[in-house]
């Protein structure tokens, strides 16, 4: 469900805080600085935000940061967490060799 | 492609309990899960579960792991392990990696069961080494045999931070202090006192300022938290530690669901992203369900009802069996489910300060600010009672669904009543034996026998002791109060073991007869 | 706020949010809607990444030279983004005699437009990139031809138009557009909102169609799925960008280290999906294989993630930009057939001095709405 979203809304402006540096998002050393100032260039859903920052993109795909981007993203905004859409996920579930990937067990009834 | 009735993607509780159920109904059942050993968290549960007979109260969970494999296999469930399921895919189709290949298999039914996974906090440090989750903490120490490390802080007060610091204290390690920034403990008060009363000090309102270490944690400064959770300067205490454990909830591992395309909502009250579910587990994609903590997080407990639930549905889905028999059977687990659902931690309740017991009683307030009940609180309850000779004392304060100890004493001294939150009490006519049996069911560890005044001016208290090495007869100590503090001296008049005990070691120890209500632990060390 | 603007433009990709950038800086006022929740929601931030101009139709060749001449080299100090512009050439590979045939049509094609394209030989091939598996004996080559990171592209534009006072607007999904006095002016969507512009770009992908249908126009496409994947963070190996003569995989080596590729598997354009372009569970596997190939040495490259994006494919594979002269005030980029992401920023330079001045430095003629004619 697609809501309208004018990003021009006034959210205030960028006030840097004492706790900007510490690292949200460890596979990709994205810190909470970086989220907090994407929100303000306009990055207002959590699939901009990791588009442009590449938070929760790392091996983990973001089962550690989700909720801490979200959080801080919501705050940034001014509104609730659940505001917010889900984040996205994609195949593979686990990071897999491109060997192993390649490798598609024959079935029952596969001819050469 | 090879297909399946149901493929289940999870072996742990809830992916278990609904193999099990569908299978019986002729259900064509395979398990994926990407773990080397079935039963997800089951097998790293140490403690005896909570509830009653049909939720397999008092059992130890890594038990009812194997209780639901054997179940599972004699049901005809395929369980295959070290199964990574890499994607959920259109038409009901799975890619499964498994060892060196991938493969494809389709499910008319297929059920999610994939669990939950820990959440983290941020503070300065917390990507040091050392500062570690409390599931992992527990995966170390109970399914590798790893120690964490040795001097632990544990920030968390809910079940999973209470548990785990019980665990962490059973390998040895040193737990420095529990620490949640809420005001009041978050998990059962029982297993929050059988913590305390070991001299694990309890911080409410505080939280970490930062973790400190150069290459790895060397220590920890938490400090006092106000109502909106900002530090209070000059509250700063620093402990010296190792290792920092987190247990500040879990989010579900929804993304199977997420990338197949079903409807999904962000529900604080289920711990995260959720798929949009009915009450049993059917998601917005026709023939895809969940059960356990990937629709809401609970605890073992309920999963296995809920996957239960599931597999039943998948089998009236695929028409295995008729809609009458689906609702009576759900019918039934609703009641199960209810059952676990009840009391002050229910979910109905969760984030209401309750104030007093079902039979409106003050509860204590000690209890959820330091993690025991005060000397001048413990007698308003009704577990607590005095008589001549030993008799069973039970600190149980708040209402929980659980009733093993009313079915353990031989004698029916003890009663809970239909209501299964209600408060154990000891009846009048109290005919106690010493047989121990209370002392060993009780999964919170809170009933003591007692006998106040043994004839020359000493009392014993018999207590349940998990904890190893088993001291000998005759081993001189100390007791510690409900607060961890030292009350007076103690000698252990014996231990007893045995097959029906379950690994629970009934310690007995001697002290003087005026702290015969006071001494609940004992501490084999020179005074 | 005013739903008035000289420009509406619609679509918030890499083409929407260029086109925004261009006229702001000419003083245009300009209102972006897109109807998805998030800017550069399509294609846009789904394809490989490629700044290519070999390979390409000689019909679309002039617009994206003209860019990477003059708008790729500066692009990040412009946007204060880092594009992640790498202009280190691309390998397009062959294996055999057949592929050699293609690759030297295509260049001999693209050496009349005046790009600097080649054929070269195996040992030249390895001396580019030594990693490729030694199957590889032929390529051309064009050294001018790179490749950039389309996320923080397309974010970059709109970030950089929005400071600058363009107004964009998601989850606004355009519905019809209306013709005022013989000129197009309303946007409707299906919010129920209605924008009022001097002038109106479509640029939204495959959905342009049915807008542009509402006035009467309409440009012969389909929509394609396309699919891509990327590795773990590697060690640095190589620049240029890749592709080969029979499009098994096309992608690059990102500055982050991982590997983006996209790549088929032959049943483009007929896949299934759920009304979301969702990824396919025979693609990523033959992408692997494809790359695995080329490039024996990323076997134990950890795959981390796979997706899916929609191409508008229009009937002849070249795009559609330019004004609808029948309809006065309309413009459209559209039906960008898979290449809009390495020609978008000139795109919208040219379409915003179209609309600013009447002229382009580049001649579009090529790309016109109205160019398709029956075969026979």
């Amino acid at each position: 469900m697609n809501s309208v979203n004018d990003r021009s809304r006034d959210i205030g402006p960028f006030v840097p805080g004492p706790d900007d540096d510490m690292l949200i998002c460890r596979c990709e050393e994205i810190t909470k600085g970086e989220i907090r100032k994407a929100v303000h260039e306009g990055m207002w859903t959590m699939t901009e935000i990791r588009r442009y920052l590449r938070t929760g993109m790392g091996l983990c795909q973001g089962q550690t940061c989700s909720k801490l981007v979200k959080g801080i993203v919501a705050r940034e905004l001014g509104i609730s967490p659940g505001e917010l859409e889900p984040a996205t996920s994609r195949v593979p579930m686990r990071p897999i060799e491109m060997r192993i990937f390649a490798n598609e067990a024959k079935e029952v009834g596969d001819h050469e | 492609m090879k297909r399946f009735d149901l493929i289940i993607v999870g072996a742990g509780p809830s992916g278990l309990s609904a193999a099990i159920e569908a299978a019986k109904r002729g259900l064509d059942v395979v398990v994926f899960d990407e773990n080397e050993k079935p039963g997800g968290q089951l097998f790293k549960q140490i403690h005896k579960f909570f509830g009653s007979k049909e939720h397999r109260a008092k059992v130890r969970g890594f038990v009812i792991g194997e209780q639901l494999l054997k179940e599972a296999d004699e049901a005809g469930v395929k369980v295959v392990l070290n199964a990574t399921v890499i994607g959920l895919y259109q038409d009901k189709e799975v890619v499964v990696k498994i060892g060196e290949e991938i493969s494809h298999y389709k499910g008319d039914s297929i059920i999610i069961a994939t669990g939950a996974a820990e959440n983290m906090v941020t503070f300065p440090g917390w990507t040091l080494p050392g500062v570690i989750g409390a599931g992992a903490a527990q995966t170390m120490m109970n399914l590798h045999g790893v120690l964490p490390g040795k001097k632990v802080l544990m920030l968390g007060s809910g079940n999973v931070g209470l548990v785990v610091s019980f665990q962490l204290l059973q390998c040895g390690c040193e737990v420095v202090a529990l620490v949640d920034a809420a005001p009041r403990v978050g998990g059962y008060g029982v297993h929050a006192a059988k913590v305390a009363r070991t001299g694990v000090p309890f911080f409410l309102s505080h939280t970490i300022v930062k973790a400190e270490g150069d290459e790895a944690v060397s220590g920890v400064t938490i400090a006092e938290v106000d109502d909106k959770f900002q530090f209070i300067p000059g509250t700063e205490k620093h402990f010296d530690v190792d290792t920092i454990c987190l247990a500040v909830g879990l989010s579900p591992m929804s993304q199977l669901l997420k990338m197949a395309g079903a409807k999904m909502e962000d529900n604080p009250r289920r711990g995260g992203q959720v798929p949009i579910c009915d009450e049993y587990g059917r998601t917005s994609i026709e023939g895809v369900f969940v059960a356990g903590d990937v629709s809401g997080i609970e605890e073992a407990s309920s999963a296995m009802i809920e996957g239960r639930m599931a597999g039943i549905v998948a089998a009236e889905y695929l028409g295995y069996i008729e809609k009458e028999e689906l609702d009576s059977k759900l019918k039934e687990l609703d009641c199960a489910l209810d059952g676990l659902r009840q009391g002050m931690f229910a979910p109905s309740n969760r984030g209401k300060a309750i104030e007093k017991t079902e039979e409106g009683i003050d509860i204590s307030t000690n209890l959820l600010k330091k993690g025991y009940i005060a000397d001048d609180e413990i007698e308003r309850f009704p577990g607590i009672t005095h008589r001549k000779g030993i008799h069973p004392v039970i600190e149980c304060t708040q209402n929980i669904p659980c009733n093993p100890c009313q079915d353990a004493c031989p004698k029916k001294c003890i009663s809970i009543g239909e209501n299964i939150t209600s408060l154990p009490i000891v009846l009048q006519d109290c005919d106690c034996i010493n047989c121990g049996m209370c002392v060993a069911s009780c999964s919170g560890q809170a009933i003591f026998l007692v006998d106040e005044d043994c004839g020359d001016g000493t009392a014993t208290v018999t207590l349940p002791y998990e904890f190893l090495p088993i001291p000998a007869e005759g081993t001189k100590g100390i007791a510690l109060g409900r607060d961890g503090n030292k009350v007076c001296e103690a000698t252990v008049v014996s231990v007893k073991t045995a097959k029906a005990f379950d690994k629970t070691n009934l310690l007995t120890m001697r002290i003087p007869k005026e702290y015969a209500m006071s001494a609940r632990f004992f501490k084999a060390e020179e005074a | 706020m005013s739903n008035t603007a000289d420009v509406i433009v619609i679509g918030g990709g890499i083409i929407g949010n260029s086109c925004a950038y261009y006229l702001v800086k000419r003083g245009l006022s300009v209102i972006v809607l897109e109807g998805s929740d998030n800017i550069g929601n399509g294609g846009s931030s789904r394809n490989g990444g490629g700044v290519r101009q070999s390979g390409r139709d000689v019909r679309e060749l002039p617009l994206v030279m003209y860019g990477i001449k003059n708008l790729w080299p500066h692009l990040s100090e412009e946007l204060e983004v880092d594009c992640e512009y790498h202009q280190d050439g691309n390998l397009r590979l062959g294996k055999n005699d057949k592929h050699k045939e293609i690759l030297t049509r295509l260049a001999t094609n693209a050496q009349g437009c005046g790009l600097d394209v080649r054929m070269i030989d195996a040992a030249e091939v390895k001396a580019i990139n030594p990693y490729l598996s030694d199957e590889v004996t032929c390529a051309s080559w064009c050294p001018t031809d790179g490749h950039a990171n389309p996320l923080t592209t397309t974010l970059g534009f709109y970030k950089t138009a929005r400071m600058l006072g363009a107004r964009f607007i998601t989850g606004e999904k355009v519905t019809e557009l209306r013709m005022v006095k013989g000129k197009v002016r309303k946007v409707i969507c299906a919010s129920g909102d209605v924008y009022e512009g001097e002038n109106v770009i479509v640029a939204a992908g495959f959905d342009s169609r049915a807008i542009l249908g509402t006035v009467g126009v309409d440009i012969p496409m389909t929509r394609s799925l396309l699919e891509c994947l990327v590795t773990e963070a590697e060690p640095h190996m190589f620049d240029q960008m890749l592709g080969t003569a029979e499009a098994d995989f096309y992608g690059h080596q990102t500055k982050h280290g991982s590997f983006v590729f996209g790549g088929s598997s032959g049943f483009e354009g007929c896949n299934k999906d759920n009304g979301t372009p969702i990824s396919s569970s025979k693609t990523a596997p033959c992408i692997c294989r494809g790359i695995m190939k080329y490039f024996p040495d990323l076997a134990d490259a950890k795959i981390v993630r796979t997706w899916a994006g929609w191409s508008d494919k229009c009937a002849d594979g070249v795009a559609v930009v330019g004004a609808i002269d029948e309809v006065p005030g309309l413009y459209t980029s559209c039906a960008m057939s898979g290449h809009g992401f390495g020609i978008g920023p000139a795109v919208g330079n040219q379409l915003a001095q179209l609309i600013a001045t009447g002229t382009t430095d580049v001649d579009l003629s090529t790309l016109r709405y109205d160019r398709f004619k029956a075969k026979i």
